[in-house]
């Protein structure tokens, strides 16, 4: 920034800034110390409520959030100083001018150039509109690191409803004592604030909310639900119709229209007012100056479902299962109501915004997003890493040295000779490896066997002469506790393994710069778990929509997270890193040919279906020769350029030709 | 654990791709490459002299050698150590060589242990003695980088400060077991001005890269045996001083070799009983003190002076003034000019007389001035 002003000679008004939870931001002493994010903003909504804070002018010892009330003195009126804030230099300035950074940040994107923040702010309907709406018709949306956009979309638009939600429901306070007096006010507000809502509405910039289409708004709230009494009462019979429906012993598959003319059946509810439950909800939430939201979480989600299933009738399907995959004696139905469609959360983006690009290191193969998003793309390109030197090494294993092949294939995982060959591998990596080797599992049930295995024929014990080992959990504190512990090992000379799960936490959002991961190990191909019913629903619906057969979905999903577990280790042009997949069925084409081509063009014919002795031979080599000094000098002109050289019409050409239109 | 067979049998050990370095031409000859090869090498080290710094001429250096159990591995023949060991009786004879008035001392490190193999001093005999026994110890544990820096600081951080405080680790492992934070140490050595450079035999470890980074060191990882060999002479040219070391005024006695008679006793004698050179009639006399040695340079065990001969200062006193590197042409200008095949050929720029490659190393490497000059100063 500083750099930029002194080159340009002149002041730029620039503003970015990221956007977090408030669990984030919050400087709030007493709400920052909580630690889930629900009840953070349950605590800091009973601090800045509007009602709550009306109360405090008749009763000064109603407590409030200091840190929102300067902010919304003076806040308002001073636009934060233009720069570049992330969620530290936010949390810095809103202590030292005593404001509220959250509340100041969800202000500021309104003038803020760049705004950074998770995909839900735009593509969860239920947030979206709080957060995005008043963004301007002609920003440019990047989603970044899309690699997974799809299952973002259908996890969005999804709802998953356990008995312990509706029993939660059953004992809120809303639905047993009702206050006369409040629901018959509520009902006079009500009628105002449709007006409003419909005023909003016509302004046509707003992002559309996709739960309740703007035709829908033009009607009415149906006169059944329309006063409170009568809303609590549908809710009520709409909990009790659920909890009917878990209890049975079986597998239930139906799509929306098939579950609204059983429900319409059984208890009497029609489509309409169903459709209106969530802002209904919200409304009556509203008016009865509830403070603390985080209690009514079970209802408003059972009232999102109820809106979501009857608007939509394609794209959606509805799954009660008795049992737990894992636990198939014990009975804990689950209601799965999932989305099978990832365009429709994606769709109001695509409609709202004049240009969308999605973007990521691993997005490969390419076409077949705008195929299961839906969507025409303007301009489609790949480029390939312009590196001064190779620096990545992906090698393919996919035999011992007794030549028993090696892979997580369904038949062969519990192999005995195929775990010890897993075991000997990771063992001669560690004893050749510098630093740091994470390692990835395809579940974290095959790691608990194979680690019992290992530990059983005292590979563990020889690994741990060579290196320490940790692993990655289920549980978020526990994985962050060894994580810090291996960068620690890492850092002072120890060496280290992590242990890690595709998928899991490390595989998505960590980085292992240099020595870091110096090696990142694959042990077999990450497919999905194919026995779950939402996934085969999914498959199903792909195939008759899309025309996407089921296999190429399994392996396109299945080496994508491949690329993202082994692209950990490479952060930058500076590093270097060995990338280690052992399977033997990496080496087939389908499947090399769905990785991204920074890795794929690096994969020679010698480095497929290599022996653990051979891997540790080309690793060796690969290792010293990475380790030779390297200059800066060596990287102008190929990854580095000088501002002559960026401008010359050679190096523009050259550029141009490397993006590989598709 | 015993249960482990060695690896001793030539086809049990991996898979080597020596040819892979190797490139053909057209024609299929591997020639051409050979030679570019060779002639890299040999080029390099001059290029890297860097024309008028002032240089360190008193070096005190202590080696770390590594003796853990990966030392047993066999990618350097016959094993890394046997190899390591061999290649630093050479080193430390050509260190003795170009910097007769400076000391090394040894160290190794196994089992998380660090213990001294030889302590300070200025004789190579000593210490390539000490060496050859150390060939057949045993290889065990994990090295401790810690304990080792910890040794040569205990020791280093007495000398004077107008020599340079030197440590020099071969790094065969890629861990170290460290009693306490290795980082304060690292604040510990940069805050005494020692210099601590690395080898690394295997791969590149995070903690030498900070190491060396913290204390103005080289760094380097080994390719090969003739790679290895390379980075150890890098070490033998004395670093540049800092420019923040102290200057002083050294007394020390220019001896002769004095024929005498009374050949009964020997100072040198007195501190060295390994069998030296038994009776001799030469000798050293300290200018001082009077008190006779056979061998030098040496310091004075009765008065404490150091005792050099002219040679010996003549032969530090040439990093100095480091020869110019000479400017390099393609052979076709001066086709049979002089000396026998080579691909460049280069001009001294002071005389612009013509030497071959073999020519011009033995110059900068050896003679450290140009003969063609000394001649014309000669005549004229």
């Amino acid at each position: 920034m500083e750099f930029y002003t002194k080159e340009t000679g002149e002041k730029n008004n620039f503003l970015a800034l990221a956007l977090s939870s408030r669990k984030n931001l919050c400087i709030h002493p007493e709400v920052s110390s909580l630690r889930f994010g629900k009840e953070v903003d349950g605590k800091c909504h009973s601090l800045t409520a509007s009602y709550i804070r009306a109360q405090r002018h008749s009763n000064p010892n109603q407590p409030v959030c200091r840190f929102y009330e300067e902010f919304d003195a003076v806040g308002r009126q001073v636009p934060i100083p233009s720069g570049i804030y992330n969620l530290d230099d936010l949390k810095a300035f809103g202590r030292k001018k005593g404001w509220c950074p959250y509340y100041l940040a969800r202000y500021s994107i309104l003038h803020a150039n760049i705004v950074v923040y998770s995909y839900h702010y735009l593509l969860d309907p239920k947030i979206a509109d709080l957060v995005s709406k008043e963004l301007a018709k002609k920003s440019v949306v990047v989603f970044d690191e899309a690699h997974n956009i799809d299952n973002v979309c259908i996890d969005s638009m999804s709802v998953n409803i356990t008995r312990r939600t509706l029993d939660r429901c059953q004992t809120n306070s809303l639905l047993n004592e009702t206050d006369a007096a409040k629901l018959r006010e509520e009902y006079r507000r009500l009628v105002e604030g449709l007006k409003e809502a419909n005023v909003a509405r016509e302004t046509d910039i707003y992002l559309s909310n996709p739960v309740l289409p703007d035709e829908i708004l033009q009607e009415a709230v149906p006169g059944s639900i329309r006063t409170a009494e009568h809303f609590v009462g549908f809710l009520k019979r709409f909990l009790e119709y659920l909890k009917a429906r878990l209890r049975i012993h079986h597998v239930v598959q139906e799509s929306s229209p098939q579950f609204l003319k059983d429900i319409y059946e059984k208890v009497c509810i029609d489509r309409k007012p169903l459709r209106f439950c969530a802002e209904r909800l919200r409304s009556l939430l509203r008016t009865l100056e509830i403070a603390d939201i985080a209690d009514f979480s079970a209802v408003t989600l059972i009232s999102n479902f109820a809106t979501l299933v009857s608007t939509y009738s394609k794209g959606f399907t509805i799954i009660i299962e008795p049992f737990e995959d894992k636990t198939p004696t014990i009975v804990n139905p689950v209601l799965h109501f999932s989305c099978m469609d990832p365009s429709i959360a994606i769709k109001p983006v695509f409609e709202r915004f004049q240009s969308v690009i999605i973007t990521s290191g691993t997005l490969s193969p390419l076409d077949i997003y705008p195929r299961i998003l839906d969507f025409r793309p303007v301009t489609m390109a790949s480029f390939t890493m312009t590196l001064a030197r190779t620096c990545l090494c992906p090698l393919i294993v996919g035999r011992g040295n007794d030549q028993v092949a090696m892979s997580s294939k369904f038949e062969t995982r519990e192999d005995f000779a195929v775990i010890r060959n897993y075991g000997n591998l990771l063992l001669e990596m560690s004893a050749i490896v510098p630093d740091g080797i994470v390692a990835f599992f395809t579940s974290y049930v095959y790691m608990e066997n194979i680690v019992a295995s290992w530990y059983e024929q005292g590979i563990l014990e020889n690994i741990q002469r060579n290196k320490l080992i940790f692993i990655e959990t289920q549980d978020a504190a526990e994985t962050s506790m060894a994580l810090e512990k291996y960068q620690e090992a890492c850092e002072n000379g120890r060496g280290a393994i992590l242990l890690s799960v595709a998928r899991g936490k490390v595989s998505e959002g960590i980085d292992f710069v240099h020595h870091f991961g110096r090696a990142v190990i694959m042990f077999g191909v990450p497919y999905v778990y194919t026995q779950s019913r939402i996934l085969k629903a999914r498959l199903e619906y792909l195939r008759d929509q899309f025309q996407i057969r089921e296999n190429d979905f399994l392996t396109f999903d299945a080496m994508r997270h491949a690329a993202q577990c082994v692209g950990r280790a490479i952060r930058g042009k500076t590093d270097y890193g060995l990338m280690i997949f052992a399977d033997k069925r990496y080496a087939r084409a389908d499947k090399r040919g769905k990785l991204p081509r920074w890795i794929q063009e690096h994969i020679t014919d010698g480095s497929l279906n290599l022996t653990i002795d051979e891997t540790v031979q080309l690793s060796k080599h690969f290792l010293r020769q990475m380790a030779q000094p390297f200059r800066r000098e060596d990287q102008l002109g190929l990854s580095l350029l000088t501002l002559e050289q960026l401008q010359s019409e050679e190096m523009l050409q050259k550029i141009s030709q490397i993006a590989q239109q598709v | 654990m015993d249960e482990e067979p060695e690896r001793a049998k030539r086809w049990e050990g991996g898979y080597e791709r020596t040819w892979e370095v190797l490139k053909e031409d057209e024609s299929g000859s591997l020639r051409a490459t050979v030679e570019d090869i060779l002639f890299q090498a040999k080029r390099k080290r001059v290029f890297e002299s860097h024309g008028q710094v002032r240089l360190g001429m008193m070096r005190h250096l202590y080696v770390v050698i590594d003796s853990s159990r990966t030392m047993e591995d066999q990618d350097l023949k016959p094993n890394r150590l046997t190899s390591t060991l061999k290649l630093m009786e050479y080193f430390v004879e050509e260190y003795f060589d170009q910097n007769p008035i400076s000391q090394i001392g040894i160290i190794t490190t196994k089992n998380k242990r660090a213990e001294k193999l030889t302590d300070l001093a200025g004789n190579p005999k000593k210490h390539i003695a000490a060496m050859k026994k150390a060939v057949n110890s045993m290889c065990v544990g994990e090295p401790s980088l810690y304990n080792a820096l910890n040794i040569a600081m205990q020791t280093l951080k007495h000398m004077p400060g107008h020599t340079s405080r030197e440590i020099l680790v071969i790094f065969s492992s890629l861990t170290t077991c460290d009693p306490a934070n290795i980082y304060d140490l690292i604040k510990t050595l940069k805050a005494l001005k020692i210099r601590v450079s690395v080898i690394g035999l295997s791969a590149e470890v995070r903690v030498c890269t900070v190491l060396t980074r913290e204390t103005g060191g080289n760094y380097n990882v080994i390719l090969d045996e003739s790679h290895f060999k390379e980075l150890l002479m890098y070490h033998v040219k004395p670093p540049p001083a800092s420019s923040s070391s102290e200057c002083s005024l050294i007394r020390m006695g220019n001896l002769r070799l004095t024929p005498s008679s009374d050949s009964f006793f020997k100072k040198q004698h007195l501190e060295s009983s390994d069998g030296g050179p038994g009776l001799t009639l030469g000798g050293y006399y300290c200018p001082q003190c009077r008190a006779k040695y056979t061998e030098l340079p040496v310091e004075c065990k009765v008065c404490g002076l150091t005792l050099v001969s002219a040679p010996h200062l003549a032969r530090s006193f040439h990093h100095l003034f480091p020869l110019d590197a000479f400017q390099e042409h393609p052979l076709e200008e001066h086709k049979g000019d002089r000396c026998a095949y080579t691909i460049k050929v280069f001009t001294c720029p002071a005389c612009s007389s013509v030497f071959c490659t073999d020519c011009d190393l033995f110059i900068h490497d050896t003679l450290h001035c140009c003969p063609s000059c000394i001649h014309r100063q000669g005549t004229s």
